[in-house]
């Protein structure tokens, strides 16, 4: 206990007055490593609020149920609940619907609207309503009595503005009506979906509104206690074909997967900030052990142990990791305002819908965020710890308190640099693990290693091959600085690595998002083609689900315009392929490509192109090849609709939609060999490519409203295709931002190294003012030596970065979304943004030029 | 007692060697005031690093009050550096960070005593170096002479038999010079401390028991019980 004590004491006496000494210093350091510390703690949190919403949400949809009956591709008849309950295994069974509406008037935001058995339900969710003083009845009893009425979650209605007796008018995809809210969900079970954007009614009413007569999406069912697998069994084997009983939780689990994947690549991406903010805990606490070799050893020469002074400079690193981290909850607070709504936002254009009002805390992700900085800033403070520990007593004897060791070797630091890009080489060819891209991380922290590992050896080899070049053309001050920056030892390296690391994720990261999006926006001008989309109200949001109705269809097919047009069907349906969700694409092939062309990967695409339009067989994504393992040449089993679907596959091809997974076959075809699948949209080609997109696409807007009414969603092929890149541009702002901040705690690192490189050298450039150097030459010095600091951090940054980023698109990308896109460097981005990075890294220099005169060179000269 | 034998230190610099101290054999008996005397480079700081357990020997014999610190572990020359010796070095090795009592009692407290037991102590001392009024001031804030004391009084802290000075008189005026050499033989003759001062100054001539002459790393000439 008493070493203790004196363990924090020494600490305070120690550490914490020579960090008071340089609190500039100290303080620059706090705030690289808070910053990390904010970014990678919100980032977090925020994509923890989205996970959490949305696992809260699927928990209390799925609710007590122990199987879910489903019809994949479409809906359970109804009459089988009564087979069901009769049956000896089963305890309970109830029917479940849900789908997107929104009020009618205001067409604000799409909610929830759920349709149960009130009586049923009761087995399997739990929901309850605010007692109405002047009613006698419960709410829910309205609901079955009276048609057309809901119960709605408080902060919908508050939202909406609407009370319990006012009726609200909801559109949806097969029609708008009116409903009275008969009561006010009270705030626990089901009314906690989606943040309370929810409302419930009446199994009847729900099939009125939206037509599915006689037909649920579901059947949750409980089987008697102490059932077996035998019963569920029997049970199973009284189902009718084309429908299957699987577990509640297989929805919920795939989004929470494409959640968690997407919260481990921001997750890396924020850990960068700290990363480059342990380069700066590194830079301060070496700075430290060196400078204070003399005392080292005194306090060895006077009986303190190698291992105190170990732990006292691990314990420097761990404050600066204590005190970052306090400092980042307020700045991470600040943070998560502006990542909740973007995150979110994101999830749900990309993955899974997710509704977060609110930020949940969760002490594990606290924990995490504390453990990793701490970590973090102790690993930055290990080796500088080491040397501290290694400082031999009888240096205690040395008259002179000047000339600090640094290590000269830079060959075994290099050839350890070289040794990680081997490491990086395997790592980067391996597989995922769990379906976690870790070897793809291992990969890009190796290549990140090794690249700083080769800084010492870069800056010798620069330093000694410019200096006789710098000395002719730029004078004496570049021809010193050159000379400095050869032998100034990995100290100065660690500033190198830290802005190389930075610069190498932002040069990375530039051609990582240009190639997505290069890709991206050849996929969609290729593949999305056509001048008008068509499909049922709300079809997007609902997963196309509701068929256009026969009326509109023939509506559709007898349309006549003044141009020649083409209409290409299409039907999706929502599938599972082995927990992996995927859409089913039925198209009109033939039409299809006399207008666009799919984005080819695997397969012959002539071949491919003709077998398709003869129906035999079906292209495929790439996400869905490299998720399900079926490429060319196998054959694609599933159930659609109670038909069993066969198709070969015959080709792979790039395709970014939200969720990846898609399967393309023709229409025609489908409706031949099965069954008439009906349309859930159409898309229209303009034959004369001649003509004013624009206009004629209002016209023959004109013209479907006229003749199929209004209860449609239409959107010109140009809209469309601009909306997705827009997607797309608001997803990488969240990494943008990551970015700037990495590369600012970059900057401070520079800051603090050309600060402490002046510092300690403060005598020696006093003298050379004493022997004639004017002010201006040792200014002129030091901004070269910064000049060579940031330019050697920026090239290596840059071909770090390049190297990197075949990893990203080829590794990262493809082991955590299934994907890869076309490599392409957006070389104009490239050329604007290093320029600017340079002239940021070098005003960075300017408090180091203004330490150097801070005191008169007589003062300084004087001997200690 | 002190007794060294054939003790040898050689330095290697990249290819070179040079000879630190070459085959010095050495008998010091409790309670004498040695002087080593030699010009730079003649190897008395590198004998009484060894004489301190800050480094060891390339060959020889070295045994210091019981300690062989030849065949000692890093631990154990932790221990011995604690215990047995005290050191007062020519630029005063005190730390900038903290003030003079604190710099005192800092051995004491690594040798795992007690802050009130080691202030005590070092609040006596301090009184007895005429530092009391100074004992809250950092070591920027004292003149050489008091830095030297306080160098003194924490070299004292932990009852050391030995006190080991290497050009204590150094970085100091005459007048604190022979302060400071005053005060190293009051400890000798009035409290029975074994003194060895490495200096290139006469002022610790008089006060020697024995003085020995270095030159190129050997003993050239011995003078005891002057």
């Amino acid at each position: 206990m008493g070493s203790v004590v004196f363990f924090f004491r020494f600490l305070g006496w120690f550490s914490l007055r020579n960090l008071k000494r340089q609190p500039g210093r100290a303080v620059t350091v706090l705030v690289g490593i808070a910053l990390g510390a904010a970014v990678f703690t919100s980032v977090r949190l925020a994509v923890h609020a989205s996970l959490n919403s949305f696992t809260k949400s699927m928990d209390l949809i799925a609710g007590r149920a122990h199987h879910v009956l489903i019809r994949p591709g479409g809906y359970v008849p109804e009459i089988l609940i009564q087979k069901i309950i009769a049956h000896p295994s089963i305890q309970s069974a109830s029917p479940f619907l849900s789908t997107y509406v929104r009020p009618a008037v205001t067409h604000g935001d799409s909610f929830l609207l759920i349709g149960i058995d009130p009586i049923l339900d009761r087995t399997f969710r739990m929901w309850q309503t605010e007692k109405v003083r002047s009613k006698n009845d419960a709410p829910w009893l309205d609901l079955v009595k009276f048609p057309f009425t809901l119960v709605m979650g408080e902060p919908l209605a508050r939202k909406i503005g609407i009370r319990t007796g006012d009726t609200i008018a909801l559109e949806h995809s097969r029609q708008t009506k009116s409903f009275t809210v008969v009561g006010m969900l009270s705030a626990s079970g089901l009314a906690l979906i989606e943040g309370g954007r929810v409302a419930i009614t009446d199994i009847a009413t729900f099939q009125e509104f939206t037509k599915l007569y006689g037909s649920v999406d579901r059947v949750d069912i409980r089987l008697k206690p102490f059932s077996g697998s035998e019963d569920l069994n029997s049970f199973r084997k009284t189902l009718p074909q084309g429908t299957q009983l699987v577990q509640p939780s297989i929805t919920r689990n795939s989004g929470r997967k494409l959640i968690r994947a997407y919260q481990l690549n921001l997750s890396i991406l924020s850990f960068a900030s700290l990363f480059v903010g342990m380069f700066l805990v590194y830079s301060l606490v070496s700075l430290n052990a060196a400078s204070r070799r003399k005392e080292l050893a005194i306090l060895r020469s006077i009986g303190g142990s190698s291992q105190m002074l170990f732990l006292v400079f691990l314990a420097e690193g761990a404050l600066f990791g204590i005190a970052g981290w306090l400092t980042a909850i307020p700045l991470s607070s600040i943070l998560v305002k502006y990542l909740l709504q973007a995150v979110s936002q994101t999830i749900s254009t990309l993955f899974v819908r997710v509704h977060v009002e609110a930020l949940s805390l969760d002490i594990w992700e606290i924990f995490l965020s504390f453990g990793v900085t701490f970590i973090t800033a102790v690993m930055a403070a290990l080796q500088p710890a080491r040397e501290a520990m290694s400082v031999a007593p009888n240096e205690a004897l040395e008259v002179s308190q000047h000339g600090l060791k640094r290590s000269h070797k830079t060959k075994h630091p290099a050839a350890m640099g070289l040794l990680c890009f081997v490491v990086s080489l395997i790592f980067s060819q391996m597989p995922n693990v769990l379906s976690i891209p870790l070897p793809g991380y291992a990969a890009m922290f190796f290549l990140f290693v090794g690249f700083s590992l080769q800084a010492p050896w870069i800056l010798e080899k620069m330093g000694h091959t410019l200096s006789p070049i710098l000395r002719r053309l730029a004078g004496i001050p570049a021809y010193l600085a050159s000379h400095y920056v050869r032998s100034s030892g990995t100290r100065t390296a660690v500033s190198v690595g830290a802005l190389l690391t930075a610069v190498s994720l932002f040069a990375s990261l530039v051609i990582m998002t240009h190639s997505f999006r290069q890709t991206v926006e050849l996929w969609v001008h290729q593949s999305i083609g056509g001048d008008l989309f068509l499909t049922t109200k709300m079809g997007s949001i609902n997963h196309f689900r509701y068929p256009l109705p026969p009326t509109v269809i023939n509506e559709i097919r007898r349309l006549k315009t003044e141009w020649d047009i083409d209409i290409v069907p299409s039907r999706r349906f929502s599938l599972m392929h082995d927990r992996f969700p995927y859409e089913i694409d039925l198209i009109d092939l033939k039409v299809f490509f006399q207008h666009g062309d799919f984005f080819w990967l695997r397969g012959d695409p002539k071949k491919a192109r003709n077998m398709a339009i003869d129906g035999q067989g079906a292209i495929v994504s790439e996400v869905f090849s490299n998720r399900t393992n079926l490429s060319v040449g196998s054959t694609l089993e599933t159930w659609v609709e109670g038909f069993l679907v066969k198709l070969p596959i015959i080709a792979v091809v790039r395709d970014y939609r939200t969720d990846g997974g898609v399967v393309f076959y023709s229409w025609r075809h489908f409706n031949e060999r099965y069954y008439n699948p009906q349309w859930s949209g159409v898309r229209f080609f303009f034959k004369d490519k001649g003509i004013a997109p624009d206009s004629a696409v209002k016209k023959l807007r004109e013209e479907i409203i006229t003749r199929c009414g209004e209860n449609l969603d239409m959107i010109s092929g140009k809209e469309l295709r601009r909306s997705i890149l827009e997607v797309f541009d608001e997803t990488f702002a969240i990494t943008s931002v990551l970015l700037l901040i990495a590369l600012i705690i970059a900057a401070l690192g520079i800051a603090t190294t050309l600060t402490v490189m002046v510092l300690e050298r403060t005598q020696q450039l006093n003298t050379l003012i004493a022997v004639g150097a004017d002010r201006g030459q040792v200014r002129s010095m030091i901004f070269w030596e910064a000049i060579f600091l940031v330019v050697a951090g920026e090239f290596t940054g840059l071909l770090c970065g390049f190297m990197l980023s075949y990893i990203l698109v080829y590794v990262i990308n493809l082991q955590s979304f299934g994907w890869t896109f076309i490599y392409s460097v957006d070389w104009g981005a490239l050329s604007l943004s290093f320029p600017l990075i340079i002239l940021t890294a070098l005003a960075a220099a300017l408090p180091a030029v203004r330490a150097v005169f801070r005191q008169s060179p007589a003062m300084l000269l004087r001997e200690r | 007692m002190i007794l060294t034998k054939g003790l040898t230190r050689i330095y290697s610099l990249g290819d070179a060697e040079v000879v630190g101290i070459e085959n010095v054999d050495l008998d010091i008996a409790p309670g004498e005031m040695v002087v080593l005397k030699g010009n730079s480079g003649s190897g008395k700081s590198t004998l009484l690093s060894l004489l301190a357990g800050l480094d060891h020997p390339t060959r020889g014999e070295i045994t210091v009050a019981g300690y062989d610190l030849n065949s000692a572990s890093p631990s154990e020359l932790t221990l011995f550096r604690r215990e047995v010796v005290g050191m007062v070095f020519q630029s005063f090795n005190l730390l900038p960070t903290i003030n003079v009592i604190e710099n005192t009692v800092l051995p004491a407290l690594l040798a795992g005593k007690t802050l009130s037991e080691s202030r005590k102590k070092a609040s006596e001392l301090l009184e007895w170096l005429k530092l009391s009024e100074r004992s809250n001031h950092l070591p920027a804030q004292l003149s050489g002479g008091e830095m030297q004391r306080t160098a003194i009084a924490r070299a004292l802290i932990n009852d050391p038999e030995i006190i080991l000075a290497d050009e204590p008189t150094g970085n100091l005026d005459s007048k604190n010079g022979r302060i400071v050499i005053d005060l190293l033989a009051e400890l000798n003759r009035k409290r029975g401390r074994t003194v060895i001062i490495a200096t290139h100054s006469s002022l610790a001539d008089d006060p020697a028991s024995v003085i020995i002459h270095l030159k190129d790393g050997m003993v050239i000439h011995p003078e005891w019980d002057r």
